[in-house]
């Protein structure tokens, strides 16, 4: 996923302009990927260098108003229609670190497993509490729900783990 | 408010000892889960905590009782507990309004105002337009809120959930949780038994059982009063 790609999918409901796309580019994503307006400016910059978008004249206040253009759709239908590949995400620093944990041989591997369950659990906590505070936006609480199942799977793999090490030490 | 109390609790089933001293309280308005893998311990707090069984040492405090001084634990338990199990024990031949006034019945309420509870009980949790369907003719989600409104009739304070959510789809379960969420924030005190770690989150303070003592805790309070 890229800037571009949220941007064109906000453009796709109508012309905007940079400010309002970051507004809305934040709200979409519950706030779990901040942007600045100086990153909203340069990626429209590209886009419209690579014919994606189009600058449509200013709103009454005198703010660049962007359209999507023709090519800027069939990107945006392209993205969406291609399945996120398993390969693309970035290594997970807990399952690296309780590899390595195990590898070591003099760790109370345990000991770190409760410390991150807890850890996680909190962070499941808050997620939750976030997800009851917020009610009204849809990508919103989409998002939030997905925080939820990641934090929900790591909790199932701690005990897993746990199960796994203590039936390995016996 | 403290609304459950166990203090140092065991509990021994022959030579195996379910629970070696457990304490642990659950306030008015607090939601508080426990967590743990099969066999550490959680039907047993559970039990305890309801008074359907009795320790082996250490006391079970409900509402400021102490439940060795209590030889009718039932007629407290009807008074105090509401129970939501995960299967449900709803009675198919009885409607859900019928549900959930039996146990008031059995309280010795006349049946008009068990009913007029039950209908209250029933708009509460959002289902009062179902009242007179039986058990068979609603979706598992509605029928889970029948049993949630039983455990709340007639004001109990304490709420005992053993895996309310069942075999629910996330999304159904989630609105479980929204509902016992509100009967907290409304002023009861609820412990809740899951596996599922995503109904914990839903907690103010997540325990996790391990081999019948608690491991850990979510909550600097319990861990400074062990």
């Amino acid at each position: 996923m890229s800037i571009r790609h949220g941007l064109l999918a906000l453009l796709s409901r109508g012309p905007r302009y940079g400010y309002q796309l970051r507004v809305e580019f934040e709200a979409s994503t519950g706030a779990t990927w901040p942007l600045n307006i100086g990153q909203v400016y340069t990626t429209l910059a590209r886009m419209e260098r690579d014919g994606l978008v189009e600058p449509g004249g200013a709103d009454e206040q005198g703010r660049a108003v962007y359209t999507v253009t023709e090519a800027g759709r069939a990107e945006l239908e392209r993205w969406f229609s291609t399945p996120v590949d398993q390969t693309d995400r970035p290594r997970d620093e807990l399952v690296i670190k309780l590899a390595m944990a195990v590898a070591a041989g003099d760790v109370d591997v345990p000991a770190v497993i409760l410390a991150q369950r807890t850890a996680t659990m909190r962070a499941l906590q808050g997620l939750t509490r976030a997800k009851r505070a917020n009610a009204e936006g849809l990508a919103q609480r989409l998002v939030l729900d997905s925080l939820i199942f990641q934090a929900e799977a790591e909790q199932r793999w701690l005990d897993h783990c746990e199960a796994v090490l203590k039936e390995k030490s016996t | 408010m403290t609304v459950m109390r166990l203090d140092e609790v065991t509990r021994v089933h022959g030579q195996v000892h379910a629970l070696k001293g457990v304490s642990l309280e659950v306030s008015s308005g607090e939601l508080v889960a426990v967590m743990g893998p099969s066999g550490s311990g959680k039907s047993t707090l559970l039990n305890l905590a309801g008074g359907l069984d009795r320790p082996t040492s250490g006391s079970v405090t409900i509402e400021g009782t102490d439940l060795a001084t209590v030889t009718d634990l039932a007629a407290l338990r009807r008074g105090s507990v509401g129970y939501v199990f995960q299967d449900l024990n709803l009675i198919p031949s009885l409607t859900a309004a019928e549900n959930v006034m039996l146990p008031r019945e059995l309280d010795g309420v006349r049946s008009r105002q068990a009913r007029g509870e039950a209908l209250a009980v029933l708009a509460s949790v959002g289902v009062d337009h179902m009242a007179d369907r039986f058990p068979e003719e609603l979706s598992g989600g509605q029928r889970q809120r029948v049993a949630i409104a039983r455990a709340l009739v007639g004001e109990r304070r304490l709420v005992l959930a053993d895996e309310p959510t069942g075999a629910l789809d996330t999304a159904s379960g989630d609105e479980i949780l929204r509902l016992l969420r509100e009967r907290c924030d409304a002023g009861a005190a609820v412990l809740l038994v899951t596996h599922e770690p995503r109904y914990a989150g839903w907690a103010d303070r997540v325990v996790f059982l391990r081999d019948g003592e608690i491991a850990d805790s979510t909550a600097v309070s319990l861990e400074s009063a062990r």
